[in-house]
């Protein structure tokens, strides 16, 4: 996969905005802002074809990793985002560095840790803010901002 | 005191999210300190120990507290056990600091967390130092993290 790609998620309470720009892209900041939350309504999504109550408008499919069976899992998702919450903690390993490089998804991973295993760049280490509310006055609504800043 | 072990620790209970699900009581939730820090971080209301008012979310059950929160409440309520603390963001490092105000506490980082410009005093485990502040704690952690 090339390029970058705009994603929205939204229920009728929150949404989430935000556009992936390169194949790794780390999430962390302060507790409570919504990364879990991002991940649970992804997840959400993806198990409930029939009907979910949330939205992802996305041009790639999206997916979530986790759990002991991560390297099975994986080999069957191509061409997608691949979003991983913290807990897991197959991200810190050198398998899962190789096992992704064989990969054409983009991966957003939630994590504090430092990932020495991982090409990422500070650039790609994002936050959620919450930035006040969309459209109906329930929803609130949350987009991505750059810990580092514009470098 | 607080004291903190940086970097993998194989003793440390990893996936504390997880660990919270099947572990938490009734009382933790209703305890008063628990209280303040759901307020505090979370910005929402205990309304009883199983139902939780999110300005976000709604009515949610203890489960789906931020993952600051419930290992925060581990660490608070599980006195013997070691916790992956990297599932806290910076603002909850000043409750890791109240709650081991009066007992010991231990916890595993696998980041370097910004406890603030107030003194305080931890005990870094990987070397046997005792810290009081981000300068003296930074050169120290970053060589484990």
């Amino acid at each position: 996969m090339k390029g970058s790609v705009k994603i929205s998620v939204q229920a009728k309470r929150i949404r989430f905005d935000f556009t992936i720009r390169r194949n790794l892209t780390i999430v962390r900041g302060d507790s409570a802002t919504g990364k879990t939350t991002l991940v649970d309504m992804i997840r959400q999504y993806v198990d409930n074809p029939s009907g979910s109550p949330v939205t992802v408008i996305s041009d790639v499919p999206c997916a979530v990793l986790e759990g002991s069976l991560w390297k099975a899992t994986l080999s069957g998702i191509s061409g997608s985002i691949v979003f991983i919450d913290e807990g897991n903690d197959f991200v810190s390993s050198v398998d899962f560095a190789r096992a992704i490089a064989a990969t054409d998804n983009y991966y957003v991973i939630i994590t504090r840790e430092s990932l020495p295993a991982l090409p990422y760049s500070v650039e790609e280490i994002y936050g959620i803010h919450y930035s006040g509310r969309y459209g109906s006055l329930r929803q609130e609504y949350n987009e991505f901002y750059r810990i580092y800043g514009d470098i | 005191m607080l004291s903190v072990f940086f970097g993998q620790m194989a003793d440390a209970i990893y996936n504390t999210s997880a660990y919270f699900q099947y572990d938490y009581e009734d009382s933790w939730i209703t305890d008063p300190i628990t209280r303040e820090m759901i307020r505090d971080i979370d910005k929402s209301c205990v309304l009883d120990s199983g139902v939780i008012d999110s300005p976000v979310l709604g009515k949610i059950p203890p489960v789906q507290l931020s993952g600051g929160v419930k290992t925060l409440i581990l660490v608070r309520f599980e006195k013997d056990k070691i916790f992956n603390a990297s599932t806290c963001g910076d603002n909850c490092a000043r409750w890791l600091l109240r709650i081991a105000e009066n007992e010991d506490r231990t916890i595993n980082l696998r980041h370097l967390m910004d406890f603030g410009s107030d003194p305080f005093e931890i005990k870094i485990l990987n070397t046997g130092d005792i810290v009081r502040s981000m300068s003296e704690l930074v050169p120290i952690a970053g060589l484990f993290v």
